[in-house]
């Protein structure tokens, strides 16, 4: 894992009550970055499988692999 | 049923893996007579309702029939389209935003036979599989949503309705007597994935209670802070409360702020909205997408609400069908629904109509409403 | 025979508009019967289930389904709507029931040949029932399992070269008019921009990083059949800078009785004859037109091209020559703040390949947007809270008078402080020796 990928990682793991944030959230682990290479930096997490994205149909969010609630409560692990 | 693979390798979802392709092309599709003379059109005329015929530079002319659909459609229609657009149409087809198929030929006698063909098809029930109309100042397909059929927070059915309603404005998809095209689409819940705003006739899934809180369960299926934000109103809050003798972590729901819109129920399947008593649909009309002769409008509520009656909705139907004809009896000539409206006066409309205006019709949301409240003393008696 | 008994539905078959019901119940017979010995992934009966669980609808006026979180396929962050049925024992068909959206050719024109090979993989892998189309315009494909998803995606993009549409915080899958495919009115091709930058934003629309939905659409005239200015929060609508052209022979047509007017759409009833002075000069929104009891003139230099003198005489009046488009941004639905309708942002871009001056355009507001805009907000939302004024600075366009329907109405004017001469830094003792405390 790169030392942005575990930033992301550590950000997720030091939310409690809550698995899955919207893109913006993650701006504020790279102040010094815009919004597209951040964007680089988890579309390379998904594609590693460490993030999986969760949609509401109309918004988007992403969480790390396997977390949260409703995919065990549906059987589709 | 064995499971059959594509070839795809969920061990390895890389391998092979080809993504970001996009669309076909749409030029690939195109009729030859189409490719032909893309660009070069000079004009196009109506021969008769749902009939097209445009003419190119070049002298061809190409015939398009236009046919209603659902737009839930199963892949045997689907197949029988093909089937038709093979023997008649060279083995191409296309469909219209608002869910009609059409037929191209550039050749006249084909343009006959197709008619005649389409014309007798139908379904086992009796309903036509391909009615021809939807062209011209009529009433055309209507643009809608997925409802009881698919959706988890519509407040009416969306297929069900469309199908009462066009076949009671069924002459009117047929013939092209209205002063101008009225556009008719329904959204089944306040969202409005079909973009009722700026329709002449808008139908509109509202609930009107707040969700229930499951508490037995809002811990467990729900992360609660997802739920409070996506409150539009911020009608959502975490709270504690007791349950069976336990505190659990659960949400409360501030009644009189809630807009009823679901999103809620979206993030938390324990914050069910759906109810069959306060469910019901409210009737938008005057809006317009259209640049021709007044700018685009938005449309207005002028019944705020009709309970779901299926399989029929009768209530909603006679008052499209009311309205529509109030409408074509009093407008002038290319005059949209919202405009001869507007011409008339609010006012007016209700009188004319005999909709009756209750204060639910008043603007009372955020900013925007007072724009719509009356700063003049002209109106009429 | 049926598996559910549905007296409510079976309602909507009767009635002269194609009936919904009865196409489902074909389908659920074609798959009872299995004529092609088709091996179905999903269960066989899962057209019954649905009408099952739609006439438990009927009866009790609530939905049975749920909402899913899952996007799509792997690395995508969209184009699959995850739904489940609330009632999954009674209708097990449907229990797991999720669509699929599919990227839709532009313009919506289809070989047979392409829709069947899409019948063929929707009826092994999935309900066998579609939309045609849904409102964004996608080809969906309406319930089927999470095994499937991978299988159909593989299989749409090695067997049938397409891709899936959008869902979630991502471009939507954009859409289009038929524009100049057959259409004399379309003023750029909107078929070629609407596939050129699906094709060159395929990032943005599979892996949602915005704050919300963001949609393009493409009309080719002020007309509006795709309703941009709408439904989408960046719409290029076509227009045109100089005269409308007129064939005033064909004019003296229509006066004359020889043409139908408005094409037609109005034979359904006897208007009388056709008044050129009545309906075409007087019902001109600028009244730039005049008749001389012979000739049309038009001051086009007022003309704001609202298409209703073309839309009424197609024969004799076209569009300019001079073609491009406009360009308004914000459109959406209701929630929150009630519906927006599109501002106008460029009054008038020219269109050609490769698009790149409009790109710029967009690019320059999503990079804007990504930053400053709220999550769940929408492109408009944004503005609204930030000022018409920062977008354009965002853009780089000069405010001209036509971004308005009128001045502001109130003098509340936020200068910049190097707009003002010396500045918001004053010298107080300065201000003292001319005037007393």
């Amino acid at each position: 894992m790169t030392e942005e990928q575990q930033k992301i990682v550590d950000f997720l793991k030091g939310k409690t009550g809550k698995t899955k944030f919207y893109f913006n959230d993650f701006l504020e682990v790279f102040p010094d970055k815009g919004p597209r290479d951040v964007k680089k930096v988890l579309t390379s997490m998904v594609n590693a499988e460490i993030l999986e994205f969760w949609s509401s149909g109309s918004t988007t969010m992403y969480g790390l692999k396997g977390a949260g609630k409703q995919t065990h409560a549906e059987g589709e692990d | 049923m064995a499971f059959i693979s594509s070839g795809y390798n969920p061990e390895k979802p890389m391998e092979n893996r080809i993504t970001d392709i996009g669309p076909r092309k749409y030029d690939e599709f195109y009729p030859p007579f189409i490719a032909k003379n893309k660009g070069k059109w000079l004009y196009h005329e109506i021969l008769e309702p749902g009939v097209l015929v445009h003419v190119a530079e070049s002298g061809d002319k190409v015939y398009t029939v236009r046919c209603g659909a659902a737009r839930l459609m199963s892949i045997t229609h689907l197949r029988e389209m093909c089937d038709i657009a093979d023997k008649y149409c060279g083995g191409y087809l296309r469909f219209t935003t608002r869910n009609n198929i059409e037929f191209m030929t550039d050749k006249e006698d084909v343009l006959k036979a197709l008619k005649a063909d389409l014309a007798s098809r139908k379904f086992s029930g009796g309903s036509f599989k391909f009615p021809i109309g939807g062209t011209g100042a009529g009433i055309t397909n209507i643009v809608h949503t997925q409802g009881w059929v698919h959706c988890h927070t519509p407040a009416t059915d969306a297929s069900g309705p469309v199908k009462a309603v066009m076949d009671e404005m069924f002459a009117d998809f047929q013939q092209m007597r209205l002063p101008a095209p009225v556009r008719i689409s329904l959204a089944c819940c306040i969202n409005m994935c079909g973009a009722v705003h700026c329709s002449d006739i808008g139908l509109v899934g509202i609930h009107r209670k707040p969700p229930m809180v499951d508490h037995e369960w809002a811990d467990r299926l729900c992360e609660i802070p997802l739920a409070v934000a996506s409150c539009p109103t911020a009608a959502v809050r975490p709270t504690k409360v007791e349950y069976k003798g336990e505190k659990v972590n659960s949400i409360a729901i501030k009644n009189d702020r809630c807009m009823y819109c679901g999103n809620c129920y979206t993030m938390c399947p324990a914050l069910p909205i759906s109810d069959g008593q306060g469910d019901g649909m409210a009737i938008m009309v005057g809006g317009k997408v259209s640049n021709r002769i007044s700018m685009p409008k938005f449309s207005k509520v002028v019944v705020a609400y009709i309970a779901n009656d299926p399989p029929r909705w009768k209530k909603v139907t006679d008052v499209v069908k009311h309205i529509v004809e109030v409408y074509a009896a009093n407008a002038k000539k290319y005059e949209r629904l919202g405009e001869w409206a507007e011409r008339i006066g609010w006012e007016r409309f209700f009188s004319i109509t005999g909709l009756k205006f209750t204060y639910h019709l008043i603007d009372d949301f955020r900013e925007p409403a007072y724009y719509t409240w009356r700063q003049s003393t002209q109106f009429k008696f | 025979m049926a598996k559910h008994a549905t007296p409510k539905l079976d309602q909507l078959e009767s009635g002269p508009w194609p009936s919904f019901v009865s196409d489902i119940k074909q389908e659920a017979a074609y798959r009872a019967a299995n004529p092609n010995k088709v091996e179905f992934q999903i269960p066989v009966d899962c057209p019954d289930d649905l009408l099952g669980v739609l006439e438990l609808s009927y009866n009790e006026r609530e939905t049975h389904w749920k909402h899913g979180g899952i996007v799509g396929v792997f690395g995508y962050g969209g184009g699959v709507i995850g739904r489940y049925c609330d009632q999954p024992e009674k209708f097990p068909g449907v229990a797991h029931f999720h669509t699929v959206r599919v990227n839709q050719p532009a313009g919506k024109y289809y070989t047979t040949k392409f829709l069947r090979e899409l019948c063929d993989l929707w009826d092994m892998r999935g309900s066998g029932l579609t939309n045609m189309h849904g409102s964004t315009g996608d080809i969906v494909l309406l319930g089927t399992q999470t095994p499937q998803l991978e299988e159909l995606f593989f299989e749409l993009t090695h067997k049938m070269g397409t891709d899936l549409g959008g869902s979630g915080s991502n471009l939507r899958t954009p859409a289009a008019c038929l524009g100049q495919s057959r259409c004399e009115y379309a003023c750029y091709d909107t078929q070629d921009m609407c596939y050129q930058l699906t094709m060159d934003y395929q990032d943005e629309l599979h892996r949602p990083a915005f704050p919300y939905k963001f949609k393009f659409k493409f009309d080719g005239c002020p007309n509006g059949c795709v309703a941009a200015m709408a439904r989408s929060d960046f719409a290029v609508v076509g227009t045109w800078k100089d005269d409308i052209r007129i064939d005033h022979a064909a004019v003296s047509a229509y006066v004359g009785g020889e043409f139908a007017p408005n094409a037609g759409a109005h034979s359904g009833r006897d208007w009388g004859k056709f008044d050129i002075q009545a309906e075409i000069v007087d019902r001109c929104p600028t009244q730039c037109m005049s008749w001389n009891g012979s000739k049309l003139s038009i001051n086009n230099k007022e003309c704001t091209r609202c298409m209703h003198c073309i839309n009424a005489m197609p024969r004799a009046l076209g569009i300019g020559n001079e073609r491009g488009a406009s360009i308004l941004v914000g459109a959406k639905a209701p929630v929150l703040d009630g519906a927006q309708m599109g501002s106008l942002l460029v009054p008038f871009v020219e269109v050609s390949q490769p698009y790149d001056e409009i790109k710029e355009i967009i690019e320059k507001i999503w990079d804007w947007w990504m930053e400053d805009g709220k999550n769940r907000e929408r492109l408009g939302e944004t503005i609204r809270r930030l000022s018409f004024q920062r977008l354009l600075e965002v853009v780089g366009l000069e405010a001209q008078a036509v971004h308005v329907k009128e001045p502001r109405h109130n003098p509340y004017i936020f200068f910049n402080e190097d707009e003002v001469p010396g500045g918001w830094e004053r010298d107080l003792e300065a201000y003292r020796s001319r005037h007393q405390r």
